[in-house]
């Protein structure tokens, strides 16, 4: 088969594409997960909440209540089969009122409806001997205990690296500028690196899925690019609160959460303001302000002095409120996975377990769903030193002295794992970010930012100066000290 | 598991070195000081400008030079440097002993535990997320510390054009450098009314290089995906802290560097179960720099951050002298403790308690300047006037000292419960 050519090609790389990657690895097929960024996620599923929903928000029978609910037991499984961090904190949504009370209400009969383990009702009182950092206003709170939170960054990689160990290729800094189409029958797509051939194309672009999907002719829903601004506290709030928390939604959105994230953080956000810039990943004052007052409505002494950075993500909001799941019969072998909002994240698995059964029902004629005899399941993460014990930090240092010496302080990250990142594919800082949570504490890299460089200079073999933040212009460096100078005359 | 290691530092900074030469002069056998850096010297190594030691060696030394005279004294008198080694854990064990996880490639994950520690891990930068500036995140936003560590020790250049926001002493030194590699500088901006740093680095490094310094001025949003494109700048109202709508300017830039302020590095010290003050971030301290835990040290930046190197060397003195007696058994366990106070205008301060068990200089930070005759007064709660010293002037970026004689204290009489200090209008 040339290099070009494949049976699937998967445009994005988030958590939506990664997972169905995955999923059709089971399968003896040639997969290509084509993504423009030069880290994975970039997207919304770079920033968001990371909550593993209990699936009591949607409507018993709706395809979002079945994909959340399922897509949560497939996290509790999956969270140990790819190593990745979930905490299974569950969730409260808090009631102020006597009305809230009703809206919990509706919530449990959904909840027991889909199918939702445990979840139930109980008082303000009962919850603040749980969390008792919470607003005294709170009067009752409906009670799920399979909620949890994720570790986006680490989910994301895990679904792919995942992948690409059962066979999928990864091509990351390529952009998709067109659909291949003939005679209504979709042979791959176009591309800044050249087409890539396959006759199944899966639209998994996030906030651009709209316009992808229009390129094949479909213009059934539009991506309304929406907003969500967040703040990030130092991880000695470990403990301030345990669970995520959540106000009644409101007409925009689920509203300000305040959750713990999986390694001890407190999140606060996000806000929803619809834009017209689907890269626009700005903060805003007045977002600022706004998830402020959400989180102290919930959790009034909220330690923002303890902040160590706020940052927005952007999601895929559909002008139809629904997943644009769809196989198209023209072009065939295109199918939509697109506008996948909250519950997105959690939703994920169990939508690539539909797609990969979907396309093997349907596309059989296309390509041959062979059973892949030799897919591993398993996949380890680079050691995380920071939750190990002594033992087994000595243990590791041992075997490689690269893991006993410190590159990012406030997260207690060594160079093993800096240098195990770049082996698996990490290019720029903030992809060892991702992999390694060098740089995500307090002193927000100004500690490891020059020593992750240097390493990403020295095991890439390339000039300081080209190792980049995040790939595309944005260079750490502008070039050697004295250049200027001489330069100048 | 004992190592026989009696002081143990932790930082090979002006804090920490001084601290093994007192420690050693004192008598301590082993005196191990463990830095996590590739070598000895602290965040002085990346000061290659001059005007450190003008009080300790009356000579303008570079960092580097001031650190390597400690150092070489330090080695000489048989102080053993541990590099690359960094301390991720501290035992807080309810019998008072000490235990102290190191790792290194050379060593690998060891347990000591010394008879007595000194603190001196110095302070780190406040990062951009302490002061919430809306905007994206794009590269070319640093600290100054960070952007220093670049040009003075890698060699490279963070940017073309700079804006730097606050007016730290470092902000302040890196204007004049980025300058002096031929970089531009397109202001220093102050949200304060006030600069946040010496007098004579704003004359030396701004004024002598005709870069604009605005006080009461602030940034207010970050632009640019990638690259650094711009920051918008704006007014700010003294009173609110809030921008002034309207005197939004964009100022086009590729490079932001950040001094506005520095943090106590104190995760160690927390998890050791050391007291923290809640204003000045580093342990509570007596005049011997003995924190609330007995075997436990601190001196320098990881108690209240100096203007001077000179004083922070000073006090790592004291720290490792009296580490050193508490190793050897000599340090009286039950000294009276007389706390320390600051009067209205006094923000910060250390050390919090006095002993007389040695004459005390008592660092302090105001909280708005005084232009104009003043003096620095110390008197004790029943009226005692211990220390009264004229002032042409008290600024925040410019730390004062009352100085107290042990016999001073000594004599006080037990209806002494505190003595306060303060900085007043003369």
């Amino acid at each position: 088969m040339p290099q070009n050519k494949f049976d699937v090609v998967i445009i994005g790389g988030g958590v939506i594409g990664a997972s169905i990657a995955r999923e059709l690895s089971r399968f003896k097929i040639n997969i290509a997960v084509i993504d423009k960024a030069s880290e994975l996620p970039s997207g919304a599923s770079r920033a968001n909440s990371s909550m593993i929903h209990g699936g009591f928000d949607d409507k018993p029978g709706s395809v979002k209540a079945k994909f959340c609910v399922k897509g949560n037991a497939m996290y509790h499984v999956l969270k140990d089969e790819l190593d990745f961090h979930v905490d299974e904190c569950g969730s409260y949504v808090c009631a102020f009122s006597q009305k809230e009370i009703e809206h919990l209400e509706k919530l449990l009969g959904y909840g027991k409806a889909n199918g939702v383990p445990g979840v139930e009702i109980i008082t303000g009182d009962k919850l603040r001997e749980r969390e008792p950092n919470v607003s005294p206003e709170i009067i009752a709170a409906l009670w799920s205990p399979s909620a949890g939170i994720v570790n986006n960054f680490e989910a994301v990689a895990a679904f792919m690296e995942s992948a690409q160990i059962n066979g999928a290729k990864l091509f990351l800094e390529t952009q998709v500028t067109g659909l291949i189409i003939n005679n209504d029958e979709i042979l791959g797509v176009h591309t800044n690196h050249g087409d890539f051939l396959a006759p199944i194309v899966i639209n998994a672009a996030g906030v651009h899925s709209a316009e992808v999907s229009s390129w094949a002719g479909d213009t059934s829903f539009k991506i309304i690019p929406t907003r969500g601004e967040y703040f990030l506290l130092d991880r000695t709030t470990k403990g301030f609160i345990h669970s995520f928390l959540f106000a009644c939604p409101s007409d925009a959105g689920k509203g300000i959460t305040v959750a713990q994230t999986a390694e001890g953080n407190l999140l606060a956000g996000p806000t929803a303001t619809p834009q017209e810039d689907p890269e626009d990943h700005a903060t805003t004052p007045e977002g600022l302000d706004e998830v402020l007052r959400g989180a102290r409505r919930l959790v009034p002494n909220f330690p923002v002095n303890l902040n160590i950075t706020t940052f927005a993500g952007v999601r895929a909001n559909t002008d139809t409120g629904d997943f644009a799941i769809k196989l198209l019969d023209k072009p065939r072998g295109f199918m939509n996975v697109a506008g996948i909002k909250s519950p997105g994240f959690t939703s994920a698995p169990a939508i690539a377990e539909y797609v990969s059964g979907l396309l093997k029902q349907e596309l059989a004629d296309r390509v041959e769903f062979k059973v892949n005899e030799k897919f591993v399941p398993e996949r380890k993460h680079i050691p995380r030193f920071l939750f190990m014990s002594n033992q087994e930090r000595a243990e590791l240092a041992k075997k490689d002295p690269a893991y006993a010496q410190i590159v990012c302080r406030c997260e207690t990250v060594t160079e093993g794992q800096v240098i195990e990142a770049i082996r698996r594919g990490a290019r720029t800082v903030s992809a060892v970010k991702m992999w390694t949570r060098a740089g995500t504490g307090r002193c927000q890299s100004g500690f490891c930012c020059p020593r992750v460089a240097e390493i990403l200079s020295r095991e890439l073999n390339i000039p300081l100066d080209q190792v980049t933040r995040h790939g595309g212009e944005s260079r750490l460096l502008v070039g050697k000290t004295k250049e200027f100078i001489l330069n100048k005359d | 598991m004992n190592n026989n290691i009696d002081v143990l530092i932790i930082g090979a900074g002006p804090a920490g070195v001084a601290a093994g030469i007192g420690a050693r002069k004192e008598g301590a056998e082993h005196v191990v000081i463990l830095e996590r850096d590739w070598d000895a010297g602290g965040i002085l190594q990346q000061c290659i400008h001059p005007g450190f030691g003008l009080r300790t060696f009356r000579e303008e030394l570079t960092g580097p030079e001031y650190m390597h005279r400690f150092i070489k004294e330090a080695r000489d008198i048989g102080v053993e440097f541990r590099q690359n080694t960094m301390v991720f854990e501290m035992d807080n064990n309810p019998d008072g002993s000490m235990g102290v996880w190191t790792m290194s490639k050379e060593r690998g994950i060891e347990r000591l535990e010394p008879k007595a520690i000194v603190l001196a891990m110095g302070c780190r930068e406040r990062p951009l997320g302490a002061i919430r500036i809306p905007g994206s995140r794009p590269a070319g936003v640093y600290t100054a510390g960070t952007a220093q560590r670049f040009v003075n020790m890698e060699g490279y250049m963070p940017g073309k054009k700079a804006v730097i926001l606050g007016s730290g002493d470092i902000g302040l030194i890196m204007a004049r450098r980025m300058i002096w590699e031929g970089a531009e500088v397109e202001g220093v901006y102050e949200v304060m009314s006030w600069p946040g740093g010496l007098r004579r680095n704003i004359a030396q490094c701004l004024d002598d290089y005709g870069i604009p310094f605005h006080l009461e001025t602030t940034v207010t949003k970050i632009h640019g995906k990638d690259r650094l494109e711009g920051v918008t700048v704006a007014k700010i109202d003294p009173a609110t802290r809030a921008p002034i709508a309207g005197t939004e300017r964009f100022v086009e830039c590729d490079t932001l560097l950040l001094a506005i302020g520095l943090i106590p590095e104190n995760e160690l010290s927390r998890m050791a179960g050391v007291e923290i003050h809640p204003v000045t971030g580093g342990p509570v301290v007596n005049d011997l720099l003995q924190t609330s835990k007995a075997p436990v040290f601190a001196a320098g930046n990881v108690v209240i951050v100096y203007d001077l190197v000179d004083n922070v060397s000073d006090e790592g003195l004291i720290a490792g002298t009296n580490a050193a007696r508490y190793a050897a058994g000599k340090l009286d366990k039950d000294m009276r403790r007389i706390p320390v106070k600051g009067g209205d205008n006094v923000r910060l301060f250390s050390p919090q308690y006095v002993t007389g068990e040695r004459d005390v200089t008592i660092f302090m930070r105001i909280t708005h300047p005084i232009e104009g005759a003043c003096k620095v007064i110390a008197n004790t709660d029943t009226g005692i006037k211990l220390y009264n010293q004229r002032l042409r002037y008290a600024r925040p970026g410019e730390m004062n000292e009352v100085r107290l004689k042990a016999e001073q204290v000594k004599e006080l009489g037990s209806d002494v419960n505190a003595i306060i200090i303060d900085i007043q209008p003369a």
